[in-house]
């Protein structure tokens, strides 16, 4: 019955997709749409031409590297500082007490309003790139890692106390696995932050990446070039939250089991 | 009871949140190997009156011993079922069992046969592999007690540890409660509403009133085992002790 219901799940995404892609194509072939929105054999053509020939200096591949470079570098930051700062502020009401005010001033910050400040700090090359990732995901990780270690059930912790467990070993055995699922749901949405940010780091001052891609279809009025970058954003964001998903399940089986 | 010696002295116990007298006075004694039961309303103050043994709570008078000695969670071996299924849902079976053996830095050539010897013990060796959230409540709740004998608790506090189930189930762990109980002779301080069950499970029934609480009676149980709810002997009993406390 499981498998059925996934085959039926699989299909009808399939064709929700098939069905897009069907109306894009007649739009863009039969209707006046076709003189700002190209047809879906132009862009995946150029896709396809894209990887063996360069678009300014680099390949598609390339560009996508080099986006895919800044992200791993700012959200595997925003990551640990984020985890590790979300867990104190759970675990120790003190840590709390003293950094929440501030934090609750700099959270609803969006990362893109960080730019402006970014480019005065560090100027415009990789460091304010990793700067503006790193704020567009840090707050989702710290609220969710605050809110997993803050939430982990007493009577748990209760009874491991009583069964002689130090404080280190209800931590580890107790606190962290609990927080676990919560602090991933705060890696998946920081994740899709940490890519919009990227994009937007590499609109406003780039010679390479997906964002910049974007920005120079934009320049050269060339549609397919943008649908191009957006296509290879939507790709690597679609095989990310996947990854982070089947890490999610290694990591936290226990969630999924039995269900 | 006189020959027997006596493992947990409760004095003068009293517990107060602010002008709320929730404890009053409380004494007695619980004997080495004994299984008491406490009985009393909801909300008469028993679960308070076990998160006062386990120092979750300063109480406001009085002393609990276990052995002679102040109790306190790390110098005694305490172990507390409650009402929740107290499982950690990220460690299997074994794992669950095995906790409090390592938190006690239990001889880890020894380890394994001592989580075989209990998981055995309430039936689950089929399911030693699997997750809590692959096990039913009575699984469950057998995990706990497994993970509870493990580490042959001076002292095993259970606070209405089946009321969440259904009836034969709660037959069910009751009589694997009391097998578990016989096999390692730990002391067993049981606290239910359920006079049946208390007279079904006990050495001794000690009835509590209402707040501010104290001690109504106490009822020895010297009903032989195995016990059958339908034998005369034990409805006399239960009935008495409804009778004792028909009037909260």
């Amino acid at each position: 019955m499981k498998t059925k219901e996934k085959s039926l799940a699989v299909g009808i995404g399939a064709a929700a997709i098939l069905s897009v892609f069907l109306i894009w194509y007649f739009a863009a072939s039969y209707t006046k749409v076709s003189l700002f929105f190209p047809t879906p054999q132009k862009v995946f053509s150029r896709f396809a031409e894209s990887l063996s020939v360069p678009i300014g200096k680099y390949t598609l591949q390339m560009h996508v590297l080099y986006s895919l470079k800044r992200v791993f570098v700012g959200f595997g930051l925003s990551s640990v500082t984020g985890i590790i700062l979300g867990v104190a502020m759970g675990y120790s009401k003190t840590v709390n007490a003293i950094v929440r005010p501030i934090f609750n001033i700099i959270r609803p910050i969006p990362g893109l309003a960080w730019i402006p400040l970014a480019i005065l700090w560090f100027g415009i090359g990789e460091t304010t790139k990793y700067f503006i990732i790193f704020m567009g995901g840090f707050a989702n990780i710290v609220l969710n890692s605050y809110d997993g270690t803050n939430k982990v059930d007493q009577t748990l912790v209760g009874a491991a106390e009583l069964l002689g467990a130090n404080k280190f070993q209800i931590f580890v055995n107790i606190i962290l696995p609990s927080a676990t699922p919560y602090i991933f749901a705060g890696l998946q949405v920081s994740l899709s932050t940490s890519w919009m940010a990227v994009l937007a780091a590499e609109m406003i001052s780039s010679y390479e990446g997906a964002g910049w891609i974007i920005n120079m279809g934009m320049n050269t009025g060339d549609t397919v070039l943008i649908l191009v970058g957006m296509i290879s954003i939507a790709i690597i964001g679609f095989a990310l939250a996947n990854i982070m998903r089947v890490l999610e399940r290694r990591l936290c089986s226990w969630t999924v089991r039995g269900k | 009871m006189d020959e027997k010696r006596v493992k947990v002295e409760v004095k003068e116990l009293t517990k107060a949140f602010g002008d709320l007298l929730v404890l009053d006075n409380i004494s007695f004694d619980v004997y080495d190997g004994e299984f008491l039961c406490i009985v009393g309303p909801t909300g008469c103050g028993k679960t308070t009156f076990l998160n006062s043994l386990t120092k979750v709570y300063d109480i406001n008078k009085g002393s609990i011993q276990v052995d002679g000695e102040d109790i306190h969670p790390k110098k005694h071996n305490l172990a507390y079922i409650f009402q929740e299924y107290s499982t950690m849902e990220w460690l299997n079976i074994q794992e669950n069992v095995e906790f409090g053996l390592k938190a006690k830095k239990f001889p880890p050539d020894k380890l394994k046969e001592r989580s075989d010897y209990v998981i055995r013990m309430v039936g689950l060796d089929k399911y030693r592999n699997y997750y809590p959230s692959q096990l039913s409540a009575s699984m469950l709740q057998r995990v706990v007690i497994a993970r509870a004998f493990a580490i042959e608790p001076d002292l095993l506090l259970m606070d209405e540890p089946y009321g969440q189930l259904d009836l034969t189930l709660k037959y069910k762990l009751e009589d694997e409660l009391l097998k578990m109980w016989k096999e390692i002779r730990t002391t067993v301080l049981f606290i239910t509403h359920n006079i049946e069950e208390a007279v079904y499970l006990s050495d001794r029934i000690i009835v509590l009133t209402n707040k501010p609480t104290h001690i109504k009676t106490e009822i020895i149980n010297d009903l032989p085992r195995p016990r059958k709810v339908s034998d005369p002997e034990f409805v006399a009993l239960r009935n008495q002790v409804t009778d004792l406390i028909k009037w909260w």
